[in-house]
């Protein structure tokens, strides 16, 4: 039998915030929250303040300088985390802003211990501390005073089993501030804004004795409160690039002719890549397969990334999205990041059981994402593929391509590698006509046609039609006809086929 | 909400009686939101209602010193000692009334009700609880 101490990990009440921290907040821990100003720190503190506070183990709120105690309730009041019941019951405020600006620590130390002898708090927390630190300047040697008095507060509210933060204005990530070495806790905020969009990320830089989620992690403020999008399964789940085992039988896209190329249908579970040019059918055929999933008792989500979603979403897609068969994600301007879309994508997945995913489109989706992201579009992209193959997910992703005419190419992105499938369309020239031609690329570890097929569009979706025998040339676009004596082959090898 | 002082004092009560009540609500205020706000937000707060109380009763005022600049809530007192009793109640009523609204605009009337449901609430006069909410 073990005799070591138990470090009892407490549920912050952020989501996400106890995955990013390794499994929550150690107990009787003393952190430090850091970062400039507006950046949600005080927000932070009281959202797990309200979450973990209780008659019995009430918390402490020190406001010492910075923000006016009557700004912060006005303010905070607004979130749905601020519990106006828990106020003098769970959670108590204490000002101290007198003895803070005469500068006197001693006084302030003095003040909290007299509160927390008075109360027995298990949760303390003071806001903010910054300016002790600079109440502290004028003293001689200010930083030893600082050192000295975090010291003592850190020892007397770990003997007094409180859970203890710092709030921290401001402080310079390089400076060696003695208070991040008394701090069991590091925990970092900061918004990053490049051009027009600003993403707010936290970071827990130090976090004694456990495993915390290294970097940066993005989160968002809404009336909720915060919400921290942890990278979902990461280290768990499949590695990149294996797809789950085939289970059941092969999915069907909803358009015959496809299935067939597909060597009968999509294997569940892969990823599959459609590029084309705009107009070729991408976002039809998005919407066939998830209406197919639908007529098989499956239900589906959309991720869609297009600029005017209700005017170019069909009508297929949108009966299904009222009638909840398929949940929607949609793009929320240009300050998105990968780990909310996922965070987005999987809470909608699990809440539908979902089983076909859809992400309309690649193009769409950079675009969405906050300018600060788009240099790891591909590591993304890659993370995104791989939390979804290990939901067990079929995933089909439309991605805009140029036609080119010189070479062939699958995804501007190189996201070809990434995906278990690729369906390629093309325009090509044929008497005076723009026609379509669609081709199955790759199936991973599956036989698949090689054929490249006409097919048509009308209001019933995809046709796929027949290969174009009589021509040549019709990945340059501007096919010709054989001369005769190769047409006969020509057409008995299809036959074989 | 109903008059502050109605639960405090009698209908007959003469002015002196009215600000020692005055003065009373006023310290049970002070000991409920200083360890909140700190004693400057406190006067911060006192400032801003003897002014708005003030459009109404101009005596509240003062005269010459007057409350206006003095935070002193002795001073408060005295004013309302020297008026007539039905100017006294009058006065005290506005100013604990201004106050309540006050901090109601700038925390919400539920939280404001919360924080001073101890002196609105008068502990054992045997009064029925009093509904602070408008």
């Amino acid at each position: 039998m073990s005799h070591k101490v138990i470090i009892q990990r407490l549920a912050t009440g952020v989501p996400g915030l106890d995955e990013v921290l390794g499994g929550g907040l150690p107990q009787y821990s003393f952190n430090l929250i850091a970062g400039p100003p507006g950046c949600g720190k005080t927000t932070l503190a009281h959202q797990m303040m309200f979450a973990l506070a209780t008659p019995e183990r009430p918390a402490l709120y020190f406001t010492v300088l910075g923000e006016p105690p009557l700004k912060m309730l006005r303010y905070q009041q607004q979130f749905d985390f601020f519990d106006q019941d828990a106020i003098d019951r769970s959670v108590r405020f204490i000002n101290l802003s007198e003895a803070a600006m005469a500068g006197e620590l001693d006084h302030v130390l003095r003040q909290i211990v007299e509160a927390v002898t008075l109360y027995s708090p298990a949760l303390v927390f003071v806001d903010s501390f910054r300016s002790v630190v600079f109440a502290s300047a004028s003293e001689s040697n200010p930083h030893h005073k600082l050192q000295q008095f975090v010291q003592q507060l850190g020892m007397l509210m770990t003997s007094w089993q409180a859970t203890t933060f710092l709030i921290g204005e401001y402080f310079v990530e390089t400076d060696a501030n003695p208070v991040f070495t008394v701090a069991d806790g590091l925990i970092w905020v900061r918004q990053s804004v490049q051009r027009n969009s600003m993403v707010r990320k936290i970071e827990i830089m130090k976090m004694r004795g456990q495993p915390t989620l290294p970097g940066l992690h993005t989160f968002r403020i809404s009336t909720a409160g915060i919400k921290v999008f942890a990278p979902a399964g990461m280290g768990s789940g499949q590695p990149a690039g294996l797809p789950a085992p085939e289970q059941g039988p092969r999915l069907l896209t909803g358009v015959a002719g496809l299935d067939e190329m597909l060597g009968g249908g999509l294997p569940r579970g892969y990823s599959v890549l459609v590029a084309g040019p705009s107009g070729s059918g991408k976002s039809i055929l998005a919407a066939t397969f998830l209406a197919e999933g639908v007529r098989c008792g499956e239900t589906g989500v959309i991720a869609a990334f297009e600029q005017h979603p209700n005017r170019a979403r069909n009508r297929v897609l949108v009966d299904l999205v009222e009638g909840g068969q398929v949940g929607l994600v949609d793009s929320r301007g240009s300050d998105l990041s990968i780990d909310e879309v996922v965070s987005l994508l999987l809470s909608e997945v699990r809440r539908l059981k979902a089983t076909r995913v859809v992400i309309d489109s690649l193009t769409g989706f950079e675009l969405a994402l906050a300018p600060t992201f788009r240099d790891d579009f591909r590591e993304s992209l890659l993370r995104l593929v791989t939390v979804l193959a290990g939901e067990g997910v079929s995933v089909m992703m439309t991605s805009e391509l140029e036609d080119r005419y010189t070479d062939l190419r699958f995804s501007p992105y190189g996201a070809a590698f990434l995906t278990d499938a690729i369906i390629v369309q093309r325009y090509i020239e044929v008497d005076s006509r723009l026609l379509r031609v669609v081709a199955v690329v790759k199936v991973r570890a599956s036989a698949h046609s090689n054929q490249l097929r006409e097919f048509s569009i009308d209001e019933d979706g995809l046709h796929i039609g027949q290969m174009l025998p009589d021509q040549e040339g019709l990945l340059g676009g501007r096919p010709t006809r054989k001369r005769r004596d190769e047409l006969s082959g020509a057409v008995d090898a299809a036959d074989e086929d | 909400m109903q008059q502050p002082l109605a639960n405090r004092v009698a209908s007959e009560a003469d002015p002196t009686q009215i600000a020692a009540a005055v003065l009373a609500i006023w310290t049970e205020i002070d000991d409920a939101l200083t360890p909140i706000v700190g004693p400057l937000g406190l006067v911060a707060l006192y400032r801003r209602t003897v002014h708005l109380a003030a459009a109404q009763h101009p005596w509240l005022a003062g005269r010459d010193e007057g409350v206006l600049t003095d935070t002193d809530p002795a001073v408060l007192k005295s004013v309302l000692a020297q008026r007539s009793s039905a100017e006294a109640a009058a006065g005290g009523n506005a100013f604990l009334t201004t106050f309540h609204e006050l901090l109601a605009s700038l925390i919400g009337p539920s939280l404001t009700a919360r924080l001073l449901r101890s002196v609105w609430e008068p502990p054992s006069s045997g009064a029925a609880a009093q509904d602070t909410s408008p």
